[in-house]
């Protein structure tokens, strides 16, 4: 029996009197990669950042692995559009911070090294972010959501500013990394191609709140980039979405 | 290159100088050289005069930066205190600070005491400013980094804020260290015995316009002196600032 881990019940939020959300359910399973996307304004992001524990619902519950959700947890990490890379922290630091404000400082080097590699920053531990490409800095933060072994990633338009080579180079490390890790990864993308590639569910946030959830057959398929198949189904997708922004 | 740039900067203004003295030819305005040379005959003297004025420059600037930063934290992240004091701030900024110096006087007495305080406070409220700005013009998206790792407050000035603001508090050093100089001169012209400001004024009634410039010229050298420092300790202690600078 499959068993509910991020549960948003009954969810609705307005920022002042425009109400964002209205009644959103939504039940997302542990070590599953799921993609949302949905028209502009429709409230993606409020999703995200109710899930991350940033904002509070008006009405309903957002809870994850049967405790609701308050305030941010430690074992959901971010990763923003917009990266937040400090200019003062070179990668190295970028990556140790989130071990040394647990308190872990002696294993922090010798797991951000380990990390680094992995992600092929080893080179740049010591350079400062303004020093390094759009993708490498992408990569940077990705190292920086990923090092403290967290049970969540949720993800706001991860490669949004890239160019096409970069964008498909991160995506292939989001998406090893995620099924080596096992990890829930819940990201919201206006790149229907992205959240093929990515989401082994796509859901499509509709405007009176339902979520439908498709399966993606190509998920778990390595070569699907390569296959008209892939394509088909993202064009598919495409039409679902057009519909819905007609209503 | 540095000192080199420096040497050449200081050549160009000796030649200016020597101009300007050659052109208005009077006694007011004496020979670089001469200043110099007289300079070399009283180093003792010079030194112990610049002494005492740099211990005094270097306690207030130093108790500006005690309170001033934490103050202008504090305006920075904590909307209401915002609210409170900046219309205090504003309107104290322009006023011009040596007015109060016979309140001070009055308050602190004729000794050190009064003289730092008349420093600190020509100087601290452009330090608040500064770092109130700092802390304001940090991303949103660099404070939901900090929430996203659940970072206790402590751990978020330390972080973020304290290094994203040093910018801003060594910019405000460099505008303090111009003005605390330029303010020894009124600050040590009363019951001072030592102090490069009372050596100027000193030089000044008795006439001595060689010494009157020597004084001038030693406070130059002080600002050099400090500037350097200051320029070392920002390579120090804010490496990134100098990479971005050599990238534009």
């Amino acid at each position: 029996m499959k068993k509910e881990f991020i549960l948003m019940e009954q969810v609705s939020f307005s920022f002042g009197r425009q109400q964002v959300l209205k009644k959103v359910c939504l039940s997302l399973e542990q070590g599953i990669s799921y993609a949302l996307i949905g028209k502009s304004g429709s409230g993606k992001t409020t999703i995200l950042n109710l899930i991350a524990g940033f904002l509070k619902p008006d009405e309903g519950t957002v809870s994850i692995n049967g405790t609701r959700v308050l305030g941010p947890r430690k074992e959901t990490a971010f990763l923003f559009q917009e990266l937040g890379l400090f200019p003062w922290q070179t990668v190295e630091e970028a990556v140790a911070m989130p071990l040394k404000l647990r308190g872990g400082k002696q294993e922090a080097k010798e797991a951000v090294y380990h990390l680094l590699e992995k992600l092929g920053l080893e080179k740049y531990g010591n350079k400062y972010p303004q020093e390094l490409s759009g993708g490498e800095q992408q990569r940077v933060a990705l190292a920086r959501t990923l090092i403290g072994g967290p049970d969540i990633i949720l993800m706001d338009e991860p490669t949004s500013a890239l160019d096409a080579a970069t964008k498909e180079e991160l995506q292939g490390v989001i998406r090893e990394e995620q099924q080596r890790r096992g990890t829930t990864l819940f990201f919201v993308t206006h790149d229907v191609e992205e959240a093929m590639w990515l989401g082994q569910y796509v859901l499509i946030l509709k405007e009176d709140g339902e979520v439908e959830q498709i399966e993606n057959p190509y998920y778990f398929n390595k070569d699907a980039r390569e296959q008209l198949g892939f394509y088909e189904e993202c064009i598919k997708l495409r039409q679902l979405l057009k519909m819905e922004k007609e209503g | 290159m540095f000192v080199k740039n420096q040497c050449l900067g200081f050549v160009s203004f000796l030649i200016f100088w020597e101009i300007c003295h050659l052109l208005l030819n009077t006694h007011t305005v004496p020979s670089p050289l001469e200043t110099l040379a007289y300079m070399l005959t009283v180093p003792g003297k010079l030194a112990l005069h610049c002494g005492a004025s740099m211990l005094r420059v270097l306690a207030a600037i130093g108790i500006s930066l005690i309170i001033g930063v934490p103050a202008g934290m504090l305006l920075g992240v904590n909307e209401t205190c915002k609210k409170l004091l900046s219309p205090f701030l504003y309107f104290i900024y322009p006023m011009p600070k040596i007015a109060f110096l016979p309140v001070f006087m009055l308050l602190f007495g004729l000794g050190n005491t009064s003289k730092i305080i008349l420093m600190i406070w020509i100087i601290i409220f452009q330090m608040i400013l500064s770092v109130r700005d700092g802390v304001e013009q940090i991303l949103p998206v660099h404070f939901k980094v900090m929430n996203s790792f659940c970072a206790t407050s402590g751990q978020r000035y330390r972080y973020l804020i304290f290094p994203a603001i040093l910018p801003q508090i060594f910019s405000g050093l460099r505008i303090s260290i111009g003005i605390t100089l330029a303010s020894l001169f009124f600050a040590e012209n009363y019951a001072a015995t030592y102090g490069i400001g009372y050596y100027i004024l000193s030089a000044w009634t008795k006439m001595n316009y060689v010494e009157m410039f020597g004084g001038i010229l030693a406070i130059g050298f002080l600002g050099i002196i400090l500037f350097d420092l200051l320029d070392s300790l920002e390579r120090f202690s804010a490496p990134w600032l100098k990479k971005n600078a050599a990238e534009r």
